[in-house]
């Protein structure tokens, strides 16, 4: 199966030549941009979204999207916004963070738009890490009826100090109230000085694995996971948590949180398989 | 240039040192000069290295400022703040440094719209410009500096553009810093001199920063090599220097110790050789290192020795010389020489310390005889006696000089008339004692003494002791003195002593004077008639009107040498008479002649002269001291031409020591005077009667002619008839008479002869 997507890849190099790159305008004066490469009209189109403050560029997100359109299928991979236009590069935790999850779920409602837009009346939700559940709470706000499934890599949770998340969210919803603009600086995922306004940050902050696996639960699409057993950035318990909802699964053997090297290939198998499922599974 | 040809051979070390010094010196100084030129070469290059380097400092710190502002301009944090300008300043603040955007603190940012104004929450304190010039600011940016109030601030503007494409411009960009610090902080500035660096550009003037370097001033850093090697240059220059006069210092020490040193030991151990001082102990001279000197100093040491040695025989011959010049060769006392030398210095040291000073002049009695008689040998022996017996007598510091022939002196000091006299008895008495008798010398031979005293407070008159002592000695040699006459005393109490001295005078001034000399004359008779054949001119001198007799002035004559002198004035005086015509024709005239005149070439031209006479007056020469005849062979040539011009030669007084036998053999005598001393042995009736009887006939039988002198008896003058002697002469017949008288009585002895006849 290796063999068989290596040849792909290297068959397929014309067909990068496709790609497009499209900007929206979320808000004034800030727009975003995304990389569209055109697959089978008869395939879904998959809406790839990267992980936390990283871009398209990202390395399993881009090995992932190419891959996916060698195997046929339209590949939408916008880089969010954030409050930056045309952001082009990762954003530094020690940033000014002018965006909020809502500003997230709205610019993934926008590209899911646009693909409706282009004519792609399925469209599957892939996510890496945090994209994954940025993916979810759109799932959980208005998703769009073209949305058909849900396939989230190395799903985690906006992770906070566990201990200090009830008062932390006590804290910047008080700030949030009182309409303070002070930033603040908080441990939010990897970012030890994570620099936002107290209420951009609280929307995030609110996501832990609770939430999420109860928005996973409530998922209004199929969801299925693919999670790597060697993933040390995820919280105690957390993929033991998902088995105990019985969220569909894969657990990668051996891949860590990006599943990088041999595991990317692990995981564009399992997303392929997933998606021949659905494309299977869906009315003609 | 006399100094080029007489150096030292240390001024040629020290020369040779200033030289070497010099050259140092000059090579240094080339060497200094040469490392200048380089180091100005390298100075050159390396602020053409200082050039190049600032140039590329400027150019990295200007390529890093466009680097800073491309990726700020790049940055979606830039973008963001642009769009969403609420953080701004904790962009401005906190993210373009932590970020590393910007990397130092001294350098800012600020953002602008695109009208050129400040984002609206940008405060005014960070020196930035409130709006921006209005221009057209190209892509890559726009930089300049402005000197604001000393210090150089550098600006760079840039654009920022929201897309790729670089068509949607957001705002611009303006990077500020201080240029110096940030220029001097690049770690690449290592040749230029950072203290020297500066920027030429006025409060308030605006610079592009295109045209920043022509406006930069700067040194370049002294090179550390450079130094380095100028340093070690320099200590080696010094060291060399230093080494180099060290060395010629020492050099010149070790060439002042070898050589110079030495050297002018050989010339100072030459000088002393040349002013003939030696060293007395030449081997302990310190020996020299260099071989060549220490053999130079070896040889001259041995030739010192030699030398030395030489010198010493020298010294000795000279004094042997200087001895023997001043000794008498026959005697061994001192000469004539010795005396004038020590009489010249003997006076001077009395006149400087007067003392009592006696002169005593010694003269020998009759030495002429004795040596006549007896022969040189045995009067030269005498004289050497005499000369011991002296010596003997005299004190031992005293010296006796001879003064010539038998003439003797001493000068005694710190001595009386007493004391003189007593050593002048002593040396009679040691000459009486003195064995004379082993020579065969019968005759007594005796010492006259004249003695001459200077008192201590006459010492003035040291000068005439001489004189003195000569006028004493004359007065000694008087008949009926005691041989030793001191004067002042003795020649006061006796006339003769002024007579001597007057006599003296009356010689020396009848020899000058014509006609003081007066002949006496005294007939000489045939036998047996009795005729009066010749008379013998005796000479006498009327000096004052009175007449001195020969016995007072011939011991003058002879002491004074002065026997030609006379014999010549008595010849003029006996030509004078002869002329006169007083001396009655036929009378043969004999004249007196020492030994001594005969030699001499005057006398035989005055005999010359006066044989004109000789036709009216037959003339007959009588010899006397033949004992002085040292020349047989001319004497006898002279009297050979004397005989051919009719003179007749005449040995008188023979039998006496003055005329012995020899003479008459060897000598043209004709006729032959006996001696009184002879004739008067005729009167007796003994053997040495016989004896001259017998040697009176043989002699007549010989051919010689025969005048018995001294015939004072009619029983001698009988006796001398008997013997067949030819002619006789004495007071019995006729006694001596002056020229006038001689006419009176040659014309009473016509008479009687006449009256005889008659």
């Amino acid at each position: 199966m290796r063999a068989y997507l290596i040849c792909l890849l290297l068959t397929a190099l014309p067909a990068w030549a496709q790609a497009a790159i499209v900007e929206l305008e979320m808000r004034p004066g800030i727009s975003a941009s995304a990389e569209y490469l055109a697959g089978q009209r008869n395939k879904p189109a998959v809406l790839l979204l990267h992980g936390f403050l990283q871009t398209r560029e990202f390395a399993t997100v881009a090995t992932l999207a190419h891959g996916l359109h060698d195997a046929g299928y339209s590949v939408l991979s916008p880089t969010l916004s954030l409050g930056v236009p045309l952001r082009k590069q990762s954003l530094a935790c020690e940033a000014v963070h002018r965006h909020s999850l809502d500003d997230d779920v709205a610019e993934i409602s926008r590209w899911v738009g646009w693909l409706k837009s282009r004519g792609h009346r399925s469209i599957v939700l892939v996510g890496h890490s945090f994209g994954s559940l940025q993916l979810l709470a759109y799932l959980g706000a208005h998703p769009d009826k073209a949305v058909r499934a849900l396939i989230g890599a190395s799903l985690i949770e906006a992770q906070v100090d566990s201990l200090s998340r009830p008062a932390l969210v006590t804290e910047l919803e008080s700030q949030a109230s009182n309409n303070q603009r002070t930033l603040v600086t908080h441990t939010l995922s990897y970012c030890r000085k994570y620099t936002s306004p107290p209420g951009d940050l609280l929307t995030y902050v609110r996501w832990d694995q609770s939430r999420t696996l109860a928005a996973l639960k409530a998922s209004p699409v199929s969801v299925q996971l693919i999670m790597g057993d060697k993933d040390d950035m995820l919280g105690r318990d957390w993929i033991k948590a998902l088995k105990h909802v019985q969220i569909p699964m894969v657990i990668v053997t051996g891949a860590n949180h990006f599943m990088d090297g041999e595991h990317e290939f692990d995981l564009m198998e399992h997303t392929l398989n997933y998606l021949e499922r659905i494309q299977k599974a869906a009315p003609r | 240039m006399k100094w080029l040809t007489s150096v030292s051979i240390k001024q040629i070390a020290f020369a040779f040192v200033v030289g070497l010094l010099f050259m140092v010196v000059l090579i240094g100084g080339f060497a200094i000069y040469q490392t200048r030129g380089v180091t100005r070469d390298l100075e050159r290059h390396r602020l053409d290295a200082a050039r190049s380097e600032l140039d590329v400092a400027v150019k990295r710190l200007l390529g890093r400022i466009e680097r800073q502002a491309l990726n700020l301009a790049g940055w979606d944090e830039t973008r963001q703040q642009l769009v969403l300008p609420e953080y701004y300043n904790y962009w401005r603040n906190q993210r373009v440094y932590e970020s590393g955007m910007l990397t130092r603190l001294d350098e800012q940012v600020a953002l602008y719209t695109v009208s050129g104004a400040p984002l609206a929450s940008s405060p005014a304190t960070h020196g930035m410009p409130a709006v921006l010039p209005k221009q057209e600011i190209p892509r890559h940016g726009y930089g300049w500096l402005v000197n604001e109030a000393g210090t150089i601030m550098l600006y760079h503007l840039f654009p920022i553009y929201g897309d790729d494409q670089r068509q949607s411009l957001l705002g611009h960009g303006l990077i500020r810093l201080d240029f110096m610090p940030a220029l001097l902080h690049q770690e690449s500035l290592s040749i230029v001199d950072k203290v020297s660096l500066g920027l030429d550009l006025r409060p308030g003037e605006i610079l592009p920063a295109s045209k920043l370097f022509s406006h930069l001033t700067f040194n370049a850093q002294p090179d550390p090599d450079q130094l380095m090697f100028q340093k070690i240059l320099s200590r080696t220059l010094l060291a060399l220097f230093v080494l180099l006069v060290t060395t010629a210092l020492l050099g010149l020490a070790a060439y002042s110790r070898l050589l110079v040193r030495p050297l002018r030991q050989l010339s100072q151990d030459i000088d002393a050789m040349q002013q003939g001082r030696f060293n007395t102990n030449p081997s302990r001279s310190q020996s020299m290192r260099i071989i060549e000197l220490e053999n130079i100093r070896r040889s001259l040491y041995d030739y010192q020795l030699q030398l030395r040695e030489l010198h010493g025989s020298l010294e000795n011959q000279n004094r042997e010389f200087h001895s023997q010049a001043r000794q008498d060769a026959l005697t061994g006392c001192h000469n004539r020489r010795a005396y004038e030398e020590d009489w010249e210095r003997f006076r001077h040291d009395m006149k400087t310390v007067p003392q009592g000073v006696a002169f005593l002049l010694f003269d020998c009695d009759r030495f002429k005889t004795i040596n006549d008689t007896y022969g040189h040998a045995k009067g030269d022996r005498v004289l050497t006696i005499i000369s011991d017996a002296l010596v003997m007598a005299l004190r031992a510091n005293d010296r006796l000089y001879r003064l010539g022939g038998d003439e003797f002196a001493t000068f005694l000091s710190s001595t009386t008339p007493a004391q003189a006299k007593q050593i002048a008895q002593r040396c009679q008495s040691l000459i009486d004692a003195a064995g004379f008798g082993e020579l065969g010398i019968r005759e007594p031979v005796s010492l006259s003494i004249g003695i001459a005293f200077c008192p201590p407070d006459q010492i003035d008159h040291i000068d005439d002791l001489p004189k003195q002592a000569d006028i004493a000695m004359y007065t000694a040699k008087q008949p009926g003195r005691n041989r030793i006459a001191i004067y002042g005393e003795d020649t006061e109490r006796a006339s003769q002593t002024l007579v001597a001295s007057r006599e003296t005078s009356a010689l020396f001034q009848a020899l000058a004077t014509p006609g003081m000399i007066e002949m006496h004359y005294q007939p000489i008779h045939g036998l047996p008639g009795r005729q009066v054949d010749y008379y013998e001119a005796l000479a006498r001198i009327r000096y004052n009107g009175e007449l001195i007799m020969p016995g007072a002035f011939l011991p003058v004559v002879s002491s004074r040498r002065l026997e030609t002198e006379f014999d010549l004035a008595v010849l003029h005086q006996v030509d004078t008479d002869l002329s006169s015509g007083q001396i009655p024709s036929g009378h043969g005239i004999s004249i007196n002649l020492s030994a001594q005149s005969i030699s001499h070439p005057e006398t035989v031209s005055r005999l010359l002269e006066l044989s004109r006479h000789n036709a009216r007056h037959p003339l007959m020469l009588e010899i006397t001291e033949t004992s002085l005849i040292t020349q047989m062979a001319e004497v006898r040539t002279y009297l050979d031409l004397l005989r051919t011009i009719n003179y007749r030669i005449a040995m008188d007084d023979f039998g006496t020591g003055y005329s012995p036998l020899r003479y008459l053999v060897d000598l043209p005598v004709d006729v032959v005077k006996l001696d009184i001393s002879l004739v008067n042995k005729l009167a007796q009736d003994d053997r040495a009667s016989q004896v001259v009887a017998d040697f009176a006939r043989m002699m007549s039988d010989a051919g010689y002619v025969l005048v018995a002198e001294g015939v004072e008896t009619e029983a001698v003058l009988q006796k001398v008839e008997s013997l067949g002697i030819a002619h006789v002469q004495g007071y019995l017949l006729g006694r001596p008479v002056p020229l006038s008288a001689l006419s009176a009585s040659s014309q009473d002895r016509q008479l009687e002869a006449l009256a005889r006849a008659v």
